[in-house]
């Protein structure tokens, strides 16, 4: 495999470690150092998330060593995804809603 | 029936001809069945972090008092025990591929062990909350508001899929040091443990969206 030259080394494991847990204490952390709404609130949390998933992602799960196919299975997984919550958000926002479109 | 001593060839697209010589160690083939499965685990889990998505915007106030009877320190701890667990996996994958086979086996031992701290304070969670006489159905959480009873019904279920992936995980764990001990996997053919540490990055990757959404919401607009 020619993807095996550019593999993890235990530097990188122990690297990513560490930006993984000063993440995890910044999860603890943030209501108290950025006290919000509670909208800021969960942006603020999943916006820690998303980056500590792509680190776990292009990292421990090796994706940014893999071959394209493996990083376009997880694109589609996110697409598919990303569709559902799209269609359901619409519904969740509008639902009591009239529009004079429909009526 | 004869056997035929012919060897099997394939063509490129440049007309370059190959010989097949082995199916049975489809090294790339095996990592993408494996990715495969874990698509269908990120719909599993997507699927339920939309119905939560859905009624916390609706019932965002019911949620935040929810939360607040979870136990944060309890979740921390075990938000940390996984994050160092996976840092595990990743290193004894790391030292099989070198061919350090004892060092390799330490490092899954030591997962294990991890593994089972979290499942061990996840129970007293649980149970704490079934103490309060919360737990699905109960009288104590019926006469709560909808949005209450949702959480706590969503908390159940998705820490309770979660747990039961790391029950599964710890099994396959024990599985892979068998395969170790007999030889199936060795410096050249890691595959397998490959494959559980790409699951065991994925249960802790569930858990990274899991804690925020259940834990941390506690301080809602209080803070």
């Amino acid at each position: 495999m020619s993807t095996l030259a550019h593999d993890m080394t235990a530097d990188m494991y122990l690297k990513i470690f560490i930006l993984l847990m000063i993440l995890t204490v910044l999860t603890f952390l943030q209501p108290h150092i950025i006290p919000g709404t509670l909208s800021d609130t969960v942006m603020a949390q999943l916006f820690i998330a998303v980056i500590k998933a792509t680190l776990i992602g292009s990292y421990y799960m090796h994706l940014k060593y893999e071959a394209p196919l493996f990083r376009y299975i997880v694109l589609m997984a996110l697409v598919v995804l990303a569709i559902f919550f799209i269609i359901t958000a619409s519904d969740a926002i509008f639902r009591n809603e009239s529009f004079d479109l429909f009526q | 029936m004869t056997e035929t001593t012919t060897p099997e060839v394939i063509y490129d697209k440049e007309g370059n001809a190959h010989e097949i010589v082995d199916f049975n160690d489809d090294y790339t083939g095996a990592k993408l069945g494996f990715w495969l499965f874990l698509f269908t685990e990120l719909m599993l889990f997507g699927a339920m972090f939309l119905v939560f998505s859905f009624f916390f915007y609706r019932f965002s106030e019911d949620f935040v008092v929810a939360s607040n009877n979870l136990n944060l320190t309890l979740g921390g701890i075990n938000t940390i025990v996984l994050l160092i667990s996976t840092y595990f996996m990743g290193i004894s994958l790391l030292n099989i591929k070198q061919g350090n086979v004892e060092k390799s086996k330490k490092m899954i031992y030591i997962t294990i062990a991890l593994s089972i701290v979290f499942l061990v304070i996840k129970y007293f969670e649980w149970m704490a909350e079934i103490h309060h006489g919360i737990y699905p159905d109960s009288e104590a959480l019926n006469v709560l508001s909808k949005g209450e009873i949702l959480f706590f019904g969503l908390y159940f279920t998705m820490t309770g899929f979660h747990g039961i992936h790391i029950i599964v995980g710890i099994g396959v764990m024990i599985w892979a040091i068998k395969l170790i001990n007999c030889k199936k996997i060795s410096a050249k053919k890691y595959v397998v443990l490959e494959n559980i540490a790409l699951y065991w990055d994925i249960v802790h990757l569930v858990w990274v969206f899991l804690f925020p959404l259940f834990y941390m919401i506690s301080f809602g607009g209080a803070a």
